[in-house]
């Protein structure tokens, strides 16, 4: 294997992914810097279209919507990357424990986990975002609810078979304690799949929180995000239908990202899709 | 057979009972209560809500008004709604027929779609499958409710003598019913369809590349024979699964996408109960639709064995 090999060259998939992921990430970090106008702040101009100013029109009462979309990015793809991150937090080590011990603990874990895989997710997020009540925190403490559960599933699949593996055997038989028998000799072989559905997760996380703002469920305003957007775009579709434009295909986007990363990480680390 | 079914039937009793224990301690965990929700911004004595309270039975701890709730719903009584006095099983079932037949619909929907599509790319490769596959990875990326968002702009600007809001009643006029379901049905089959696609696609071609296959052709059979009786019969396992598990995630978005073409089914019902903290309704929506995913996943482990022998629970 030759060192552009290993670092994901060779993989067009990958590529694409991870430059459309960079440009993700750079909106979240400097979006504020990069927006032409504050989000917030209105104009006489109101429901313009794409001017040589307004790149992509002004929304109702005259904030620019080029601006609104980069901050509204920032607020939407933040909230999905610390949710995602803490749902694979507690799925890792909720499955590593379920599928590593095993036993009583295993099951009676696993029979919650059945309680919770019997709520459409979508159904969950709203239930639990409606009872907590719309804000950042609680968005992000809904997305690592609902997703957590499958995580963990991930994640255990494949320690209940590497943990029979003959090196665990060894580094057992040396002496090595579980708790670094279980993290050093059986977590690092198991990071492909976790991989592969991180980014999966990632996907449907945009879904489920621009669904949410969607349906007035998101962070609170005057703060934009994209599905807010989409469905204010939507009250004023008959006067400006371009500004419908702007918020789907961001979602678009970054749903792609995603997808197109889950992708190439699965060509390049050979996971068999399930 | 029997036995597997009805034991993963018997195994729903205590999942769903785990349900309805979630769903009722999660809604009165949650900071406001009925009381102070249907309130709303008018200043009521503390009186005033503590007799709200103990006329719905609010004001006994959680466990005691569990147990009640529980012993009426095994007699069949869901109990009633808080705010219109009414039993919530009667005015749930209309609204759960309707998102049924959406869900149904779209199901049903992105299974054609998906299973021809991923034939066609399986079966003429090249170009063909080039096509599907682009096509496919876009529309998985583009979220049911932007489908439905894009499609009632369009609607709108282009046929706006189409009327994309006429939600009619089955019972009234079946024909434009379904007509009226059509667009939203086909929102959320979109990216289901694309699943669906993917998965028929690698599983023909996993058919298709085994011994007895070659020797069907070697025999001189005829493609087409070879197509449905070969690799269709047994490239429909997967294709069942996958489909079986999608309805759940239909389900979900149905409750979405019916708000956005004002359709009266579940998704606004649910709404209202959630942040009018009308827990009765919230509880009997959350295990009815527990209960629907779980019969699916038992319909999608008996068709599994049905079509495919080699598949045994014994």
């Amino acid at each position: 294997m030759t060192e552009r090999q290993r670092l994901g060259g060779g993989n067009a998939m990958m590529s694409i992914g991870l430059l459309m992921l960079a440009s993700l990430v750079a909106i979240t970090l400097f979006g504020t810097l990069i927006a032409p106008y504050n989000p917030s702040e209105t104009s006489a101009d109101s429901l313009a279209g794409p001017t040589a100013a307004h790149w992509l029109g002004t929304d109702s009462i005259g904030r620019d919507l080029l601006s609104r979309l980069i901050v509204g990015g920032r607020t939407t793809l933040l909230i999905t990357f610390v949710a995602v991150t803490l749902a694979v937090c507690c799925g890792l080590v909720l499955g590593l424990f379920c599928g590593y011990v095993g036993g009583l603990a295993d099951q009676v874990v696993m029979r919650i986990l059945d309680v919770v895989f019997a709520f459409p997710v979508f159904l969950l997020a709203i239930a639990v975002v409606a009872a907590l009540g719309p804000s950042v925190p609680n968005l992000i403490l809904t997305i690592a609810i609902v997703y957590t559960p499958r995580l963990a599933r991930v994640v255990r699949g494949p320690v209940l078979s590497v943990k029979r593996w003959d090196h665990v055997e060894a580094a057992r038989s040396v002496g090595v304690s579980e708790f670094n028998i279980a993290t050093r000799h059986v977590l690092p072989l198991i990071v492909s799949p976790v991989l592969v559905e991180t980014s999966l997760t990632l996907a449907q996380t945009i879904f489920t929180i621009t669904a949410l703002s969607f349906l007035g469920l998101g962070p609170p305003p005057p703060d934009p995000n994209w599905g807010a957007m989409l469905s204010e775009a939507r009250q004023f579709m008959e006067l400006a239908p371009l500004t419908v434009i702007g918020p789907a295909a961001a979602i678009v986007f970054a749903t792609l990202t995603f997808i197109v990363l889950a992708n190439g990480l699965r060509e390049r680390l050979d996971v068999a899709s399930r | 057979m029997r036995r597997l079914v009805l034991i993963r039937l018997a195994w729903m009793l205590p999942i769903l009972l785990g349900v309805s224990v979630v769903a009722f301690v999660l809604m009165r965990a949650l900071p406001g209560d009925f009381a102070q929700a249907s309130a709303g911004t008018t200043e009521l004595a503390p009186e005033a809500l503590n007799i709200i309270r103990r006329d719905l039975g609010l004001d006994r701890p959680v466990w005691e008004q569990y147990l009640r709730w529980l012993a009426k719903l095994l007699k069949g009584d869901f109990g009633d709604s808080f705010t219109t006095h009414k039993p919530v099983l009667g005015e749930l079932l209309p609204r759960l027929a309707v998102t049924a037949e959406l869900t149904l619909i779209a199901g049903l929907m992105a299974m054609a779609m998906g299973a021809s599509s991923g034939l066609a790319s399986a079966r003429w490769r090249g170009r063909t499958d080039w096509l599907v596959r682009g096509i496919n990875g876009l529309f998985l990326a583009v979220p049911n409710f932007v489908v439905a968002t894009l499609i009632v702009l369009l609607a709108g600007l282009y046929f706006p003598e189409v009327g994309i809001f006429n939600y009619t009643p089955f019972l009234t006029d079946p024909l434009g019913n379904l007509g009226s379901m059509l667009l939203p049905a086909f929102s959320l089959a979109l990216a289901v369809s694309v699943t669906i696609s993917e998965n028929t696609r690698a599983a023909v071609l996993e058919v298709s590349s085994q011994d007895f296959v070659m020797v069907a052709r070697a025999k001189g059979l005829r493609p087409s024979t070879i197509l449905w009786q070969y690799l269709v019969r047994n490239a429909l396992t997967p294709i069942i699964t996958v489909t079986g598990l999608q309805l759940a995630s239909l389900l979900g978005g149905s409750i979405l996408i019916e708000t956005i073409f004002t359709i009266p089914g579940m998704g606004q019902y649910l709404f209202d109960a959630v942040s009018g903290r009308n827990y009765p309704v919230v509880q009997a929506i959350v295990l009815v639709a527990a209960t629907v995913v779980l019969l699916v996943n038992v319909l999608v482990d008996v068709a599994y064995a049905r079509v495919d022998a080699r598949v045994s629970y014994d």
